[in-house]
This record gives structure tokens, sequence and C-alpha cells, in this order.
């Protein structure tokens, strides 16, 4: 920090010599380092930064020219300890003690950029090292942050150099006290704190009231979790505050502020005490003010913990020492507020707007944001964010630009589910809001608040029910207990809240919970308690689906709420296979047992094995401490020895039952359901209409990725059951349905989707133009002829991938896939996009086909390119045409493999019921259908989906019909196995990552339709298997 | 946190005996400056309060008594803010004080286990003390570091995307 000239600043000269003096002192500065001296930073090593950078710049002769600033919150707090170098705007970021050496002497003295301690494009891989380049950067507007990360907060000449205390000296000079409000309620500037009120109106009441002992009070308590923009200005730019402050003095005539500042933020109490003590030293505080007769003096207030004090009556409680209850209004703060005077209330980040709006004119400010809300708004970016940190855009930025665009998008790759706005008083947006722009009213509107600007985004592992009894056990814990509906009403409320999620809900708790939200709403004394309802109407609004689930269910699907399941990976499981026990039973070396556990649970474990989409990993606890247990090949371990030790017998069935089952379709649900069924003593008879049985397993996954002999044994495992297969039977064409209808007691529809959307393009039937998925079934039938040339693969999913890798070992010597959104929105799985690409399979993004023609023998693919548009329901973005862009593409063979769909014609006779796109409508509970006794599942029912859920459909079937027919739904399993005590690590677990698994090298594959991925080793296995934390246990 | 104090807390009755060796003349010396500054001044009693706790870490019954007597207030008016305020206690503290966020962003990932995990390791539930009077712990919302989520503060330090797997190794840094 530099000395100051020590004066009294009376007039513009005085404020001219303060800026010449800072100029004059760092005249000699060629190089600027601006270091994060945010709280952030500062609890991530910032001060040992601080004190190699002072070494390392005496070492390196530079003391004299560059210049170390103690800035702000650059905003970028995730990826703190940061600082910046200017003039070259250079932004380093995750720094160490031990990287600035290298700043110093590289960048410093040689100036070279330091590529690998910059901030790195998370999609691209690739180092952006101008500050301005980083899209977290450069979206932003920044008023209320203008100082924070480019100047130094203990500075009070540059801040006066950077155009401050203009503002205070223009109001105070050269403004009547009307003249200001009049200036502030024409730029409609409106509460920041979070009730969005308008700051000139509330000006101008206090305005209008005689005398001169009245209050400016800043409301520093910034209470709400998830907020800390005040916390930053207040540390990092405490004079724009101090100036606000002075100028809404001057506007009501007041003698008096006070910033009433909450305990939790000591840092930002001892930054704005230095600031306060600077500007009274140059008579920026006191008496005669520029000159005039004008006084203002400020002082700090400290909370002491209660969250109720940022309401206003409450504020001013504690302001005068006494316990911090709200009071009812009227009277207002404006007629008898602190200590009985005339006072106003504003918001830090008010506050902080109010010099640049009496700088630069109500004009210019109207001129940002949108008409209602104008100006910017800072929002505090946290949750499961890639950039945390706080960011200052206009208002009416949409949802999905600041979510997106600024921060990054969703760590770890997983789904956007919810932003929640407003904290404990506000509610959720959910993806299909993020298009919407984001201003006061419109966030009203959808049941949220702008609150003070703390934006949650939360990922599809989180559980609104959770998150509601989150803000309810807040508020409980907050209320003051002064009125009867907040405090007994919150209370009342959680209680519901609690026992939904430990599984003991009961019909009507969400009936009572909105009715009690509603009273509590109308009649607390305060805001707290008249918002505190917010966050669970709000989530029962967008979410209601998930309290049911709760109550009726006892299934929570986020895997949050642990009362209700074993551990989360087994949650996560739609066949909800005890995942923990079989990695205990491989770790005490019975993979036998092992594989006979998840038989119970799941018949195809081979199969599970190999293809599984394992959403039993992505909830991996596992995952938040190195890498999730590789649980896929853990299985296909268990499973493949089961296979190869021949001793895989099947369970004995107990007793025989009446009834005959018909299933129609062999598929992996089909087979599930009649392998249950026959389990409990039904015949069962299965009609496939392809040569063999095992579905899309079959004739739509190739045998790369799953080999016929790890299908097939899967298949004679259920068959030895006494399940009867009867393959080639078309149902409608070799039988007809009423048919299956009279021989059969019920009848399971496990059809799959069959029939391949078509893109809808000229030149699509084409010689030369084939479907994925007749591909596929072609190349799996053994019924294709090899392929020379260059292929064309149309679409995102695994059909898509799986016919453009099957294209390569036919023969083909370039395939291209083409995809109309980015390849990080591709729905195909992560790990074979990896694989076809490691294959040589190019992925063009953001292409989209318009026609095929055909062209010397050749097929010609025509292209529009396609540019990104606004947010889809699913979060993804959409995508548009961009203009005069085409490109062509020629191929031999032109592969479309955007979806399937089900061919449900066949039962149209018996009037089954089905839905426009072709899906059965079934009976949630019981999965029947409108006919009595016909029940449907798997991608029949759901379209397109994964087989872990055809197989927890033809599970959950097998137990409906079982009830149907007269059974208990009970399904018997096999005998239970006795699962040994896991080994665990004492005390802390040490990190170590997957155990990998052999993958047979890219150059070997070539035209070869051997296994790709090999499987663990025995020593493997047992090693990944006791990596497991066994949630189920602690 | 106005239920925070259910229990008989009067002196002499709490469950938690206050240990002879806290209030010494030394202690009551400064304290008797701390009024003296502020006793004109009733208004500044949540100042005089934080001063007086900042001396032990927590706020015996005989320091009650001297503040009311000497800013001519009530008992029952300095009890009352003492009580309704959370980050006054009247506990003794351990040497080290943790507090584990459970603010909205360290909620969301994962801040409920880390308590969890500390309450586990250290036999202690929240605004409690361990028996050696090494922790205490307690419960705080937002420290509105949310980017670093989440996150447990010891004493004046803050520990950053903490993991429940790792407590102990972080526990092992204070003595």
């Amino acid at each position: 920090m530099s000395e100051t000239t020590v004066r009294a600043i009376t007039t513009a000269d005085d404020l001219d010599a303060m800026r010449d003096d800072y100029l004059e002192r760092t005249k000699d500065v060629t190089l600027t380092v601006m270091l994060c001296s945010g709280a952030s930073c500062l609890s991530s090593q910032a001060d040992e930064i601080e004190d190699a950078l002072a070494r390392e710049l005496t070492a390196a002769g530079l003391s004299g020219t560059a210049l170390v600033k103690h800035t702000g919150c650059i905003g970028a707090c995730g990826v703190g300890p940061a600082l910046i170098v200017e003039p070259d705007g250079v932004f380093y970021c995750h720094l160490k003690p031990g990287d600035v050496h290298e700043i110093v002497t590289e960048h410093l003295v040689n100036g070279r950029v330091v590529e690998h301690l910059c901030y790195h494009d998370r999609d691209t891989g690739q180092a952006v090292p101008a500050f301005d380049d980083i899209p977290f950067f450069a979206r932003q507007r920044r008023i209320v942050l203008r100082n924070c990360g480019r100047a130094d907060y203990g500075d009070l000449g540059e801040y006066i150099a950077r155009g401050g205390y203009r503002a205070a000296f223009k109001a105070i000079t050269e403004m009547t006290s009307q003249q200001v409000v009049d200036e502030i309620t024409a730029s409609g500037l409106r509460g920041r704190g979070g009730g969005g009120f308008p700051t000139g109106r509330k000006w101008a009441m206090a305005a209008a009231r005689p005398g001169d002992e009245k209050y400016v009070i800043c409301n520093g308590d910034e209470g709400d979790p998830g907020a800390f923009m005040d916390r930053s200005v207040l540390e990092g730019d405490p004079h724009s505050v101090i100036e606000g402050m002075l100028v809404a003095g001057r506007a009501i005539g007041a003698r008096h502020g006070v910033v009433y500042v909450r305990a939790e933020y000591p840092l930002a109490v001892e930054r704005l005490k230095a600031a306060l003590d600077q500007a009274r030293d140059v008579g920026l505080l006191g008496e005669h003010l520029f000159g005039t007769e004008q006084a203002f003096d400020i002082e700090i207030r400290i909370g002491a913990g209660a969250f109720v004090c940022g309401e206003e009556t409450a504020l001013m409680s504690s302001v005068e020492g006494r316990r911090g209850e709200p009071h009812q209004k009227p009277p207002y703060p404006c007629d008898s507020g602190l200590f009985g005077r005339p006072t106003i209330i504003n918001n830090v980040e008010t506050l902080a707007s109010v010099a640049p709006i009496i700088s630069r004119g109500s004009a210019w400010y109207r001129s940002i944001g949108v008409e209602g809300s104008p100006g910017t708004k800072v929002f505090a970016l946290a949750g499961d964010i890639e950039n945390t940190g706080l960011v200052e855009v206009p208002m009416g930025v949409t949802l999905g630009e600041v979510v997106f665009d600024i921060g990054g998008g969703i760590l770890g790759g997983k789904q956007f589910k919810v932003a929640q706005t407003g904290g404990p008083s506000g509610g959720c947006l959910t993806a299909e809001h993020l298009n919407t722009a984001i201003d006061y009213d419109s966030l009203v509107k959808l049941g949220a608040i702008m609150g003070s600007g703390g934006l949650v985004v939360m990922d599809s592992d989180t559980c609104m029910v959770d998150v509601a009894k989150y803000f309810m056990q807040f508020c409980a814990n907050e209320s003051c207990g002064k009125c009867v509906p907040c405090r007994i009403g919150t209370t009342r409320m959680l209680e519901i809240l609690t026992r939904i999620t430990d599984g003991e809900g009961r019909e009507g708790d969400v009936e009572r919970l909105i009715e009690l939200c509603d009273v509590v709403k109308d009649t607390a004394l305060c805001g707290l308690g008249q918002t505190a309802p917010n966050p669970v109407l709000s989530t029962i609004r967008y979410f209601r689906e998930e309290y049911d689930e709760h109550i009726r269910d006892h299934y929570c699907r986020a895997g949050k709420c642990s009362a209700l399941f074993v551990a989360p990976c087994v949650n996560a499981c739609p066949a909800h296979v005890d995942v923990p026990a079989y990695l205990s039973l491989v770790a005490a070396g019975r993979p036998l047992d092992a594989y006979r556990l998840i038989r119970q649970e799941n018949p195809f474990p081979s199969v599970c094995g190999r293809v599984c989409t394992h959403p039993c990993e992505l909830a991996c606890r596992r995952g938040q401490l190195d890498e999730p247990i590789d649980i896929r090949a853990v299985k296909r371990y268990a499973a493949d020895t089961a296979y190869e030790s021949g001793a895989v017998g099947t369970e004995p069935i107990p007793g025989h039952r009446d009834g005959s089952v018909g299933i129609i379709g062999a598929g992996p649900s089909g087979l599930t359901a009649a392998y249950y069924l026959r389990l409990r003593g039904y015949e069962v008879d299965v009609y496939e209409e392809q040569p063999v049985a095992g579905g899309m397993l079959a004739v739509g996954i190739p045998e790369f990725r799953l080999p016929k002999s790890a299908l097939q044994r899967e298949i004679d495992t259920i068959r030895v059951t006494g399940v009867r297969i009867h393959t080639g039977v078309a149902v409608g064409r070799d039988v007809s349905f009423d048919d299956l209808m009279t021989r059969h007691d019920a009848l399971y529809v496990a059809v799959g989707t069959q029939l391949s959307w078509t893109l809808g393009i000229p030149g699509e039937d084409l010689p030369g133009v084939v479907h994925g998925l007749e591909y596929l079934r072609r190349v799996n039938l053994g019924g294709t002829s090899p392929q020379s040339g260059s292929v064309v693969v149309v679409g995102g999913g695994n059909t898509a991938v799986d016919a453009a890798r099957t294209a390569l070992r036919e023969g083909a010597e370039h395939v291209t896939i083409l995809y109309r959104r980015r390849i990080m929105d591709m729905p195909a799985d992560a790990e074979e996009i990896a694989e076809a690409r490691d294959e040589g399979v190019v992925i063009r993004e953001l292409v989209s086909p318009v026609a095929i023609e055909a062209s010397d023998g050749r097929l010609a693919v025509h292209c529009q390119r396609m540019a990104l548009g606004g947010f889809g329901k699913d979060g993804r973005r959409r995508t548009v045409p961009e203009p005069d862009a085409d490109e062509v593409f020629m191929a031999d063979l032109v592969i479309p493999a955007v979806s399937q769909f089900v061919d449900s014609s066949f039962t149209s006779p018996a009037g089954v019921r089905v839905t426009s796109v072709g899906t059965f409508e079934v009976d949630g509970t019981t999965s029947m259908t409108n006919v009595p006794g016909v029940f449907a599942g798997g991608d029949a029912l759901r379209g397109p989906d994964v087989v872990i859920t055809a197989i927890a459909d033809g599970k959950k079937v097998a137990s409906s019909v079982d009830r149907y027919l007269g059974g208990d739904g009970e399904l018997w399993k096999g005998p239970a196995i006795d699962v040994p005590e896991p080994v665990l690590d004492d005390g802390d677990t040490r990190e170590h990552g997957r155990f990998g698994m052999c993958y047979l090298a890219p150059e070997r594959r070539g035209r070869s339709y051997d296994e790709v991925a090999q499987g663990y080793h025995r020593v493997d296995a047992v090693a990944e298997s006791m990596r497991c934390l066994h949630c189920d246990r602690r | 946190m106005t239920t925070t104090e259910l229990s008989p807390a009067s002196p002499g009755t709490s469950a938690r005996p206050e240990l002879p060796d806290d209030m010494t003349d030394d202690v009551r010396t400064r304290l008797g400056q701390i009024v003296a500054r502020h006793q004109d001044h009733p208004d500044e009693l949540i100042q005089v309060l934080h001063e007086a706790q900042a001396l032990l870490g927590w706020l015996p019954h005989e320091m009650l008594t001297t503040i009311a007597t000497g800013m001519g207030l009530p008992y029952s008016r300095v009890r009352g803010v003492v009580t309704f305020y959370s980050l006054f206690t009247t506990v003794p503290r351990g040497r080290h004080t943790i507090h584990s966020c459970l603010g909205t962003a360290c909620y969301v990932r994962g801040g409920r286990d880390v308590l969890a995990k500390l309450s586990d390791t250290l036999g202690i539930d929240e605004d409690e003390t361990t028996p050696d009077r090494r922790f205490s712990l307690g419960v705080v919302r937002c420290v509105g570091a949310c980017g670093l989520a989440p996150v447990v503060t010891v004493d004046d330090d803050v520990h950053k995307r903490v993991n429940p797997n790792k407590i102990n190794d972080l526990l092992e840094r204070y003595v």
C-alpha cells in the first residue's frame, strides 16, 4: 500500500491533485501484478504467494518498475489463487507459491507467457492466457464490481484516480437533494438485497421528512447461504460503498451512516474500517464536506449471527444493541427507524451502484438491462458448476447463458437439474427455464425471487425434497420466535419434510404442506416467515413426482435420502442389484457366489458386465474421492469366472403354479420376465420374430462389444429353467395377437423398438442408404457384404457409433459420423465415443444433412452447418442453421441412425391403447395396459432406452403378472447368499484410482470382431472390489 | 437459535460446570476496561459482548453480570441478547473451534457428510466441546466461500473442498 498525501479534499482540484499524486507515484510502473486478495483466494495461500512475489521481484530487480496490487475479488473463486499481469492482460490461476518464480522470470522479465499456469478451456484443453478471452470474464458487464480485481482495495488515491468520489462531489456541491433523489428515481435502480423495491422512491420518502437527525444504513448482513457479493464489494472496493452512502446522505439530508456487517466477515470489517479512516483523514467524512454545510460520518456495527437481522426492522433493533427481532410495519423506517428517526436501509450492492449512476447519468444506467429492471446484477455462482465465483451481468441475461456460457456448465459431465435463487426465501428454476431472461419480475412469475443474487446450481444427484427440507431447517433454526406462524409453522413443515425424507411420509402430506405454506405466507410478521414457504412451494410445483416417489414408493431417485436405500449404487440401479454385497464376495474370493447374487436381481450379469450404462458408477461415492469403482468390470469378472468354471446351475423351481404366460419379444425385458415367472412356477412361452433370441442384444450390438457367446450362455441359463423360446415367429403374421390372448392367461408385450426413424430428407431411399438398425442387424446375422471406401453415419446415439465402428471392421477406409449438435451433447456412451475415435472414426459436430444425391456411382450428402441456439428442455443446446454454410460429404454408404420407434400395430385388433408415437400406455403401478392381462414394458413402453431399464421392467412385470394370476407378487430368486464382512481401510481412505482393464490396442483391432474390452484378471478384480467404501455399512 | 438454551442454564445447574481457572484476575481487569469504554452507550452492548467473548472464547455467567452491572442494564437484557445471537456462547470452547459450513453450496457439495464425519470422529455433536477441550464443533451457515465448497473452518483457517475421508489428516494439524 502506498503513501497518500494527507490533506483535506474540499474542491474538484483537490480530487485532481489526489489523482495526480497517484499517477506520479506509479509513473515508473511498467508492469502491474494484480493479486486477488478476496477471501476465497486468501484461504488458498494467496498470502504466501504475496511473499513469494515480493521476494522474486526484488531478486529480479523489478521492485521499482513492477507494482503488486492487492485487489478485491477477481471473481473466479473456483480457480484461485489468481493474478493478472497488466498491461498484457494475462490471467494466471490455480497458483502455488512455487509458481511465482516462473511467472516473474519468464513473463515479467522475458515477456513470455507461462502457458501451463494459465486458465485452460475444459473442452479443448487449450490454455487461454488473455483475461478478456475467457468466457467467464468476457461476457460480464462490471459496474458494481468496477474496481474489484482491478484496483488496490486499500489505495484511496487509486480509487480517486479511477474516478472515485466525483459522484459524491457532484451530488453534494452541484446538485440539490431533490435532484439526487430524482436522478436515482429516473435510473430505475431497484434494491439489490432481494425485494427489488425502487431505491429512488425509498429515498424520496425519507427526504420528505423534516430534520437532519436521519440515518443511512448499509445492510451488509448478507445472510442468504450461497450469496457472497456484498462481502466481495466490502472487501474489494469499500470506498464505493462509502461514496454511495455519502450520496444517499446528501439525498435524504442525513448526518449519520451505519454499516451493519455480519460478524462472519472479519476481513470485510477490517478493510472497511481502514477505508473509513482514510476517508476521514482527507475530510471525505465528517463536517463541512467539500466545503459545504453537509456533514456525514459512518460507523460500523457488527452482527452476531442471526439471519433475521437482514430484515430491516430486525437489523435496526440489532444496531440498537437489542435482540434482533422484527416489528410490525408501519411505522416504516423512513418515518420512524433507527432510534426513532427517519432511516433508509440499502443493501451493499445497491449503494455500490449509486456513484456510477450519479456520474454517468440515469439515462446511461437505463440503457443497460431491461425495462423494469435496469442495470446489472451480481450473481454468486456456486454448487455443481464448473466456474464458481462472482459474475456481474446485465439484467435480462438468460439463465442458460449464466449457467453454461459463463458458468461453464455442470461439473463432471452431469445433467443440469435446477438453479436455486434467493436462498431460503427463493425458489428453483429448472431446465425448461434456461431460456428465461432473468430479472426481478420474470423470476417472481416462476415462483422464485432474485434475492440477493445467490445462484446455486444443482445437478441430477440433487433430491428436491431434501433441498426443501434443508431450507426449512434453515428457516426453523433462524426463526426469531416472535410470531407464532413462523415459529410453529416452520417447525411443523420441517417435521413433515423430515418424515418424507425418512421414508415415513403419509398420503396427504403434500397437501398438508401446501396448506401450511399458504397460512405461514399470509400471516407471518416479517419477510423471513412470509418467504420461508417459497422453497417448499417451488419444489412441489416443479418436482411433485419426487415427493410422491418418496411417500408412495420409498424411493429417492437422486440417492440423497439415505434412510430410503442401502447404498447410492443400489439405489441408482434400476434393477436394485446389491452392489456392495457382490463386491464383498469378489473381494473374499467367491466370484461364483457374487455371480449368483447378481443373478438374483438380474439374469444378465455377463451382458450387463459389458454393455450396461452403469448408473451405479455415476452414483458411487468413491467418485468424490478419486474414481468410482469399476462396478461393471467386476460384474463381468464374476460372470465370466462363473461361466468358465462350468458351475453355473439353475435354481430349483420351488413349486408349480397354474397359469400360462405368453411373452412377445425375446429381448432382455421379455427374457427377464420369462425367467422370474418360470422360477415362480408358471408355464412360459416367448415369441420372437428374429431367427435368434436376445433382441437388440443379439442384433443391435456388435460382436466386438458383446460377443455372441457371452449372450448365448445367459439365454441358455434362462432356457434350461423350462422357458420355451419360439424364434422366427412374428405376431400378427405367423400367429395373431388374439390367438395368443386365448392361448395364455397373461401376455407381456416387450417388443422393443424395431423401426428406424428416417431423416425425412430427399434421397433417403437411394441404393446405398441403409438405416442403422437394419445395417447392424444384417451384419450381426451375417448377411452383409464387405464394404470399401467411405461411410457416412448420421446420428449421435449408440446405434450410430456402433454402426460406425462396425463399418470400419467391414472394411471401410473412412468413416465419418455427422451430428447436428456438439460432440459433448451426443447421447452415446462417452466410453464408446472415445473408443470409436481411437479406432479412427471421425466425428463432425454441428452439421445436419439436408439431402442425399447420387453422384458418379457414389452418394453426396449435402449438409447444412449448424450454430448454437437456445437451450432445450433437457438442458442441451439447440442448434439452428447457420446461413450460407453448406458442406458436402461424399460416401459409398450412408447410414442414418437417428432413433427408433415401436411398431405396435399388431396389437390394435385387440384395442390395446398406445400413445401418439406408438409406445404402449400402461398403469404406472401394475404395468398393465387397458386390456386386462396384457402388460407392456421395456423400450416398447419408453422408447429407446438402456438394457438395465428393460431388465428392471421385466422383473417388475413378472411380479405384476404373478399378482394378476392370483399370487402375492413375491418373486423367487433363489436361496439367500451369505455375504462376508467387508474389508475396510483403517482411518482415512488412501486415494487410489481404478485398477485398469486391458483393452485391445486400436491398431490391433483393425477388421477384427474380437472383443475390445478384455476383462479383469482375478488380482485386479479383487483389488478393485476392495476400493468399495461400503456406504452400506457406515 | 431461540431453542439452543432450553436446558436449565443458570450457573451451578449447567450440564457443563464452569472451570474455575477461566475467570482470572487478568481477565476481570480487561473486562472492566471494555465495560468502562462503552458504559454510556447501551446500544453498543453487542460490541461489548464481542470484545468480552474474545477474552476467553466464551461468556461465563460472571462476565454477563459484570457487563449488566457496568452498563446499567438489567441482567435479563444482557442474557436475552446473548441467547439470541448464535455467535455468542455460554459453553466453554475448545482450544480449536471447528465450524462445518452448511450453507447451500456446501450442503449440495456434501457438507452434511463432512459434519457427520467430524461429529463421529470427535465423538461430540454440534455446539459441544470434546472432554479434553481440544475441539469445539459448530455449524455455520455460509462463510461466503461458496466457490470452495464444502468448507470447514478451524479457528481462522478455511479448509476448502473438504473430503469426509480426509478428516483425520485435517484434525491432526491442530493439537
